[in-house]
């Protein structure tokens, strides 16, 4: 595998080449500075992307003309990365060596129309299909209490931060998505392509000099951006005193949702030291939250804790009966301080150190977990796959002890389930 | 072992059957960093009907036996979790059971035959305990709470019920919290005596692992186990008709959702091979309501669509076709699918392009080692056997062969259920 970096000025190319593939697999990844009120708007044009362009104006037009380029795969999606909003645009197409020549170019050409080539007339989207996106996106939105686990996630972020960007709904919001017309999406539109920052993997078996020569053709992006503001999410402390919120639902199961802020972790805390605390807290079916409350305690069936790195957090989940409540509360707690004093052994942290390296030898054999890498190389410096094989296999329980004693449950969010239906 | 070349795909299995009956499948790949186990038995939630090995009187077993057995199977007489060994080396662990299978599998990078064999033992070694037993019924109880407050799960679950008279897809693969709460110890090993045995089973390896050494271990682990696959599964009679063909509940959603079945007969079609059916019905329901037929198209522009999916059940006897979507017009969308069922025109033209980007996913899929496990492990599971020439299969389908099946079909067995917010019924 060979990585080779151009920055072309007005984007970041980055070539992966490697024979390990099939497919070749380009990524468009568009960034600016999170605003609540575009999140919405942001949403609609990802989705329009996929439903016309200029040639081809209807969504079946545009899925028979990538089944035509041998079931090339177009996707879009919009996400948060910390203080920012991200939108992907993903090509993943066979090489010509199983279709035919000149495929993967047309391909990318594909890629250009859907870009650079929206279904715009007179300095607007069309109105029927964004009618039609609008449409299901609201049927979404209306239905976001059907999936409890989510929903119960969204609900813990905005009574823990009301206003931070990390208590933002992803999915947006239906009084913003009342707002959008095909004027003001056209306008956002042409204001992504002008001033987000954008960043063009390539992973796949090609020539250097020639994919570079394609992808300028192609990505038709002109003007040149600077970062603005941090990556990361200001870190400020945990309540000095716990927040507990409730809200309650017709279901027969409760979702119980932990905040737990991370304060004043130095880089290698944050990248190495959270890492393994917290595959041993709640990151594997070996870990003490899924050994005590599932097997020990017969609580719950799901369990368990993710970092959410870039807003210094770790978020601890589990599905429970409500009668139960108390009881998984004070044994999470519990397990939380029997970190701190270092009640877990050094097989834990062998384990522990073993389930990232394993992620880490997996990031080769899949093109998507190796352009996140680059991405996040670039975005906040993280370091190469060898350096962070060397600094995980070096911390030490000291070290977790101490992170440890930085997490601290924040807020606690019980989705009650009242159903009195028997299943 | 027997070299087979999976046409098309630049990949390679090698076969070997034991004397006892189990198959083992190697499916190298070199380029890669993992690998991926999966040692699984031909036994899911629908068989709970059966005469035991050596008996003569039929027996039900409590709905539900076969995901809580899969559980179990992580309980071992020295108190060692499997989880916790399979962690050690980094290696993930898991298990799953369907309707008609379930599988153990454990998958990483590092310690490859300490883990086959590890995983051989622990499925082989079944232990079994009234405590120990009691204990999983607390965290399968939460388990099916979990599926059951999920409205796509209760509409399936309906739909399945109104399509199907007596068979066990009437009952989800978990079971009810009132047929677990009956599970005992010795119900668990009787199916396990019965259906963890080599004939019922197989042990698939695809990934970068060290072929020679990997079949030593698996010899010396499974070569003594014996064959006593005595067992005899009841016959399931299932009528032709749907059990209820028209049907609405409601539910704690806020847009309606609807769920259409349509029951096909296998006699009804003629002889054919299984998979070769299977792919011909599965290209008549991708022309019909695939992404990018005019249906799909058209329901979206009038907006009747929020989302869309589609699945086949293969049962003993029958095809069902089914179809969940979330819409805000049930009435309207159910009329348009009935009617473009009744119609089911059929293009040239659409069938030579689905031809052509099933076979570039087949390519695709042989990119990665999950998706190359999946593959041949459904098909160990529906066919009985690898198939290397999956691509000129797909290839040699014509359009008479499709228009002669589809031309036996009764578009009419059709069964729909229509689940709606309750506050509209307040």
């Amino acid at each position: 595998m060979e990585y080779v970096k151009k920055d072309l000025g007005s984007f970041g190319l980055h070539l992966i080449q490697t024979d390990k593939f099939k497919t070749i697999t380009v990524r468009v990844a568009f960034r600016s500075p999170i605003v609540k009120e575009e999140i919405t708007l942001r949403n609609v044009l990802c989705d329009m992307f996929l439903q016309s362009s200029s040639k081809y104006p209807s969504r079946r037009d545009l899925t028979i003309e990538a089944q035509e380029l041998y079931a090339c795969d177009i996707s879009t999606y919009n996400s948060r990365l910390g203080n920012y909003n991200n939108l992907d645009i993903y090509l993943s197409v066979l090489h010509d060596r199983y279709t035919e020549d000149g495929n993967f170019k047309k391909s990318l050409q594909f890629l250009n129309e859907i870009i650079f080539h929206p279904d715009v007339r007179g300095g607007k989207f069309s109105l029927d299909k964004l009618e039609i996106v609008k449409n299901t996106m609201r049927s979404s939105l209306n239905s976001i209490k059907e999936d409890g686990a989510n929903y119960s996630l969204l609900r813990l972020f905005e009574t823990m931060d009301k206003n931070r960007v990390s208590s933002y709904r992803m999915v947006g919001y239906l009084e913003d998505l009342d707002k959008v017309t095909p004027e003001s999406l056209y306008q956002y539109y042409e204001k992504m392509i002008r001033s987000d920052m954008v960043d063009v993997f390539v992973v796949g078996d090609f020539d250097f000099k020639e994919m570079t020569k394609l992808i300028r053709e192609s990505i038709m992006i002109k003007t040149v951006k600077r970062q603005r503001i941090p990556y990361l999410l200001e870190d400020v402390r945990p309540r000095s005193r716990r927040l507990f919120k409730k809200e309650v639902i017709d279901t027969s199961q409760s979702k119980l949702a932990i905040g737990c802020r991370c304060h004043n972790l130095t880089d290698y805390e944050r990248n190495y030291v959270l890492s393994l605390y917290n595959v041993i807290l709640g990151g594997s079916g070996d870990s003490k939250l899924f050994q005590e409350v599932r097997e020990k305690y017969s609580l719950c069936y799901a369990i368990n804790s993710v970092p959410n790195k870039l807003d210094h957090l770790i978020l601890i989940r589990a599905g429970i009966d409500k009668e139960n409540y108390q009881k998984a509360l004070e044994l999470i707690d519990q397990i939380l301080v029997n970190m701190r004093k270092g009640k877990f052994e050094d097989r834990d942290i062998q384990v522990a150190k073993e389930y990232f390296c394993t992620a880490l030898d997996e990031v080769e054999d899949s093109p998507s977990r190796i352009m996140d890498n680059y991405y996040m190389m670039e975005l906040i410096g993280t370091d190469t796959i060898s350096e962070k094989r060397r600094k995980i296999m070096g911390v030490t329980k000291q070290e977790i002890m101490k992170v440890a004693k930085k997490v601290k449950m924040d807020t606690v969010f019980l989705l009650e389930g009242d159903s009195h239906e028997e299943s | 072992m027997k070299k087979v070349n999976l046409k098309g795909l630049d990949l390679t299995a090698y076969l070997e059957t034991l004397d006892n009956g189990l198959d083992v499948i190697f499916v190298p790949f070199d380029n890669k960093s993992n690998y991926h186990i999966s040692y699984a038995t031909r036994f899911g939630s629908e068989i709970t009907n059966f005469i035991p090995d050596g008996e003569k009187k039929a027996c039900k077993v409590p709905d539900g036996i076969a995901h809580f057995l899969e559980h179990k199977m992580f309980e071992q007489e020295s108190g060692e979790d499997p989880f916790t060994y399979f962690s050690q080396s980094g290696t993930g662990a898991n298990a799953s059971t369907s309707y008609n299978s379930t599988q153990y599998i454990c998958y990483g990078t590092k310690n490859f035959l300490d883990n086959l064999r590890y995983l051989i033992r622990f499925v082989n070694a079944p232990y079994y305990t009234d405590s120990n037993v009691e204990k999983e019924k607390g965290i399968i109880a939460e388990e099916l709470k979990m599926y059951a407050d999920l409205p796509d799960v209760q509409l399936e679950s309906r739909l399945r019920q109104n399509v199907y008279h007596v068979h066990p897809r009437r009952v989800d693969i978990g079971g009810t919290i009132e047929e677990i709460n009956k599970i005992t110890k010795e119900d668990l090993y009787l199916c396990y005596n019965n259906f963890y045995s080599p004939d019922h089973m197989f042990l698939l390896v695809v990934g970068k692992f060290p072929m020679e050494d990997a079949m030593k271990v698996i010899h010396k682990e499974l070569d003594s186990r014996e064959n006593k696959a005595g067992a005899v599964i009841s016959k399931i009679k299932e009528k032709k008709t749907v059990r209820k063909k028209e049907d609405s509940f409601t539910g704690n959603i806020q847009v309606p959702k609807i769920g259409l079945g349509l029951k096909i007969a296998i006699s009804d079609l003629g002889e054919y091979d299984e998979l070769e059916l299977d792919l011909y019905l599965t290209m008549l329901s991708t022309m019909l309501f695939g992404s990018s037929s005019l249906f799909r198209e058209e329901a979206r522009s009038n907006k009747l669509l929020n989302s869309f999916y589609m699945e086949w059940d293969n049962i003993e006897d029958y095809k069902t076709f089914l179809v969940l979507a979330s819409t805000n017009d049930p009435k309207n969308l159910i009329k348009k699918l009935k009617e473009e069922l009744a119609n089911h025109k059929l293009e040239e033209a659409v069938f030579q392009r689905m031809k052509k980007v099933w076979i570039a996913n087949e390519v695709k899929m042989a990119d990665y080692i999950d998706s190359t496990v999946n593959n041949i492990y459904d098909d160990m599971i529906r066919y009985h056997k690898v198939i290397p020439n999956k691509v000129d299969i797909i290839r040699k389908m014509n359009m008479k062969t499709l228009e002669k099946i589809v031309s036996n079909i009764d578009f009419n067995n059709i069964s729909v259920v229509t689940m709606s917010p309750q506050d509209e019924v307040l």
